[in-house]
């Protein structure tokens, strides 16, 4: 899409030099060919509580949060001085420091199953190698996986086409969300070779509404992972300490084998984790981890802050009430305006979809009205809460989604 | 596989090089006959010229002018690949000499334009023509592969269903159109059945070229609104992968 006026065009200046330098332009999930080019801003310049400004001065309320990490909100204080005060010790060391084993403390004492922590900087650091600790645990090749679900960058997974072998995925085999029958049959035929199943939560696909799991479904899962010896690793990135402050698994009544953390657990520093239960603790030690920021103190600084505000100020239940608010004003507003909408995912994470939508092309254009008024909604992807959107700023949402109904309805869309 | 992408998406490219090509056009200016390809116990075509125009129809016409017959697949695809040997065997109509070369010389100069040689890259008009015929092969091979080979039907098993239409701004008569999940995998060079779910059209002939050579940044197109995907992006994206595979297909 072309840009219809001057909105974005120090955006729209930035790409055109970004690509003739950088490939894409924008590469990965933050590509506008990933949202609607031309009606969504590409770069942003600062951000404060839940609010954010593009290049070109633009105000929005922020309803992606970074993609997950900002829980308490952009620049949070008590996080920042955390981390600012542990940078003017140390940034990078030829040695993990203290906060390291302060963080892994915390953090066992936190997720229930886990006896043992170790940290990255990205989720794809953390799905990967957990797969690799479950193949070292049980000796075995086979990895389940549910169609569509996002676990990161690396080949076994990415969601790209390019610079992919057939080999890579020999190994990697997927099942329907919900569809037990198809997780049975994987079960059934690759007896005694599945070393893992990888899941997250509830299912987030991009470009598509959000499933929770069905009853019985998690439960199942989890009694054949007990029954075969098959590693359960609950990828919890993109939910974590969102729903629940001890891992999500807590929401949904099982419990996994390992568990993946990024986004949320230090309020945008670049920090991931993983933590399993003490029979993998041998497997874990065998399989070789590092990067050459992974021991920088500053962001695990960050994260013991972030997880100190979290438990204290109960922010799961204020980024539920938040979305809760978002949700049935959104929803209502819709059927307001003559469209039936489908409100998914737990209200922290949420997505809003039209019903009979096929194209995709309402959606489209009913999230870039909105974010032209003031309140970023991505149309393909999941959004997400934090603890800095107060009730006005949800009332003021609700007042820009109703305008953008009001141009669907007019344009007869 | 291959036979049926030349059967089925570079065969119909003649239509639309007698429409933009003068040469091409000349060659069938007085004809008015019809030629079948067909291979033994396979798939076959009919090309019909008619006074400078030529129209393309799936299957081989019994009452063909001309029949030319392919003892296999292989053979067909030797044809088309330009091997001199593979000279098919003229069932009907052999003595229509002069009709048989102009029949060659078509898919000499279609064969050179699709392939991209020299010559026709030299010129405006002929990477006009190149990306033109590109796009049409490779929206029309959506069919074929969706049809007949595994790894495209393995890769559309995640793609959302629908009707896509490829587009170039600026050129009239530029639209190819396949549509995911209809019973016949149907795809067409005209104006779409209906309004298309996703549209990709691109913002002129050069990106267009730059795009059917594999030496355009998609991705950066897309941002700067070179190439403008409106609709159902995921079948885009998943209709690009099978695109790739008519690319391995029909490297020279």
């Amino acid at each position: 899409m072309k840009p219809v006026d001057n909105r974005y065009r120090r955006s729209q200046e930035l790409f055109a030099r970004a690509a003739k330098v950088i490939p894409g332009g924008i590469y990965g999930h933050a590509s506008p060919a990933v949202a609607v080019a031309g009606a969504f801003p590409y770069y942003a310049e600062r951000a404060r509580g839940c609010r954010y400004w593009d290049v070109d001065g633009n105000e929005y309320i922020d309803y992606l949060c970074g993609y997950g990490p900002m829980i308490l909100g952009h620049q949070h204080p008590e996080v920042e001085e955390a981390a600012a005060r542990q940078q003017r010790d140390a940034l990078c060391l030829n040695h993990p420091g203290p906060v390291m084993v302060e963080l892994a403390e915390h953090l066992v004492s936190l997720i229930d199953f886990s006896a043992w922590a170790v940290f990255g900087k990205n989720g794809s650091d953390m799905t990967t190698w957990a797969l690799q600790v479950a193949r070292e645990h049980t000796k075995r090749r086979k990895i389940l996986k549910v169609t569509d679900a996002y676990h990161g960058i690396d080949p076994w997974c990415t969601p790209g086409h390019g610079g992919l072998l057939e080999e890579d995925r020999v190994h990697i085999h997927e099942f329907d969300w919900n569809d037990l029958e198809s997780f049975d049959r994987f079960l059934k035929k690759f007896r005694g070779d599945i070393a893992g199943v990888i899941m997250t939560p509830f299912h987030h696909p991009a470009f598509k509404a959000s499933q929770m799991p069905a009853a019985g479904f998690w439960a199942h899962i989890e009694a054949a992972c007990r029954r075969e010896g098959i590693v359960l690793i609950l990828d919890d990135i993109r939910a974590g300490f969102r729903l629940d402050l001890r891992g999500s698994h807590r929401v949904f009544g099982f419990e996994p084998d390992l568990i993946c953390f990024c986004k949320a657990i230090a309020n945008g520093h670049s920090l991931s984790a993983a933590l399993g239960r003490s029979e993998l603790r041998v497997a874990a030690s065998k399989v070789f981890l590092t990067g050459s920021y992974w021991n920088s103190p500053p962001p695990m600084a960050a994260a013991m802050a972030c997880l100190k505000i979290m438990q204290r100020e109960d922010t799961v239940a204020a980024v539920r009430r938040a979305g809760e608010q978002l949700m049935a004003g959104l929803i209502e507003s819709g059927r307001k305006h003559g469209y039936a909408m489908v409100a998914s995912g737990p209200p922290a994470i949420p997505f809003l979809t039209f019903a009979d939508d096929p194209s995709l092309r309402r959606q489209q254009r009913f999230c870039a009205e909105v974010t032209r008024r003031g309140a970023l909604f991505h149309p393909h992807h999941n959004w997400f809460l934090s603890a800095a959107h107060t009730p006005q700023d949800i009332a003021a949402t609700l007042g820009m989604a109703d305008e953008a109904f009001a141009v669907l309805r007019d344009e007869g869309l | 596989m291959l036979s049926h992408l030349y059967l089925s998406a570079v065969l119909p490219c003649l239509a639309d090089l007698a429409e933009q090509d003068p040469a091409a056009r000349a060659l069938v200016a007085k004809s008015d006959a019809s030629i079948s390809l067909a291979v033994l116990g396979g798939p076959g075509a009919t090309v019909y010229l008619r006074h400078g125009r030529i129209l393309w129809q799936n299957g081989s016409a019994a009452k063909a002018s001309l029949l030319l017959l392919f003892c296999g697949e292989r053979h067909l695809n030797a044809f088309f690949s330009g091997k001199k040997w593979a000279v098919p065997l003229p069932v009907w109509g052999g003595w229509r000499i002069g009709l048989l070369g102009r029949f060659a010389k078509l898919a000499a100069i279609l064969e050179a334009v699709l392939n991209g040689d020299e010559a026709t890259l030299r010129s405006a008009a002929g990477r006009r023509l190149h990306t033109r015929l590109s796009l049409i092969a490779a929206g029309l091979g959506l069919g074929a592969l969706a049809r007949g080979d595994p790894e495209s039907q393995q890769a559309l098993r995640s793609v959302p269903p629908g009707l896509a239409a490829f587009t170039i701004d600026g050129e009239a008569r530029a639209t190819v159109w396949f549509e995911h999940g209809s019973a016949d995998c149907a795809a067409g060079w005209s104006d779409p059945p209906r309004r298309p779910d996703v549209t990709i059209a691109f913002a002129n002939i050069d990106v267009a070229y730059r795009a059917m050579r594999d030496e355009l940044d998609t991705m950066a197109a897309i941002g700067s609104g070179d190439l403008c995907i409106d609709g159902l992006i995921p079948l885009a994206d998943g209709l690009n992968v099978v695109m790739e595979r008519m690319r391995i297909y029909l490297q020279p």
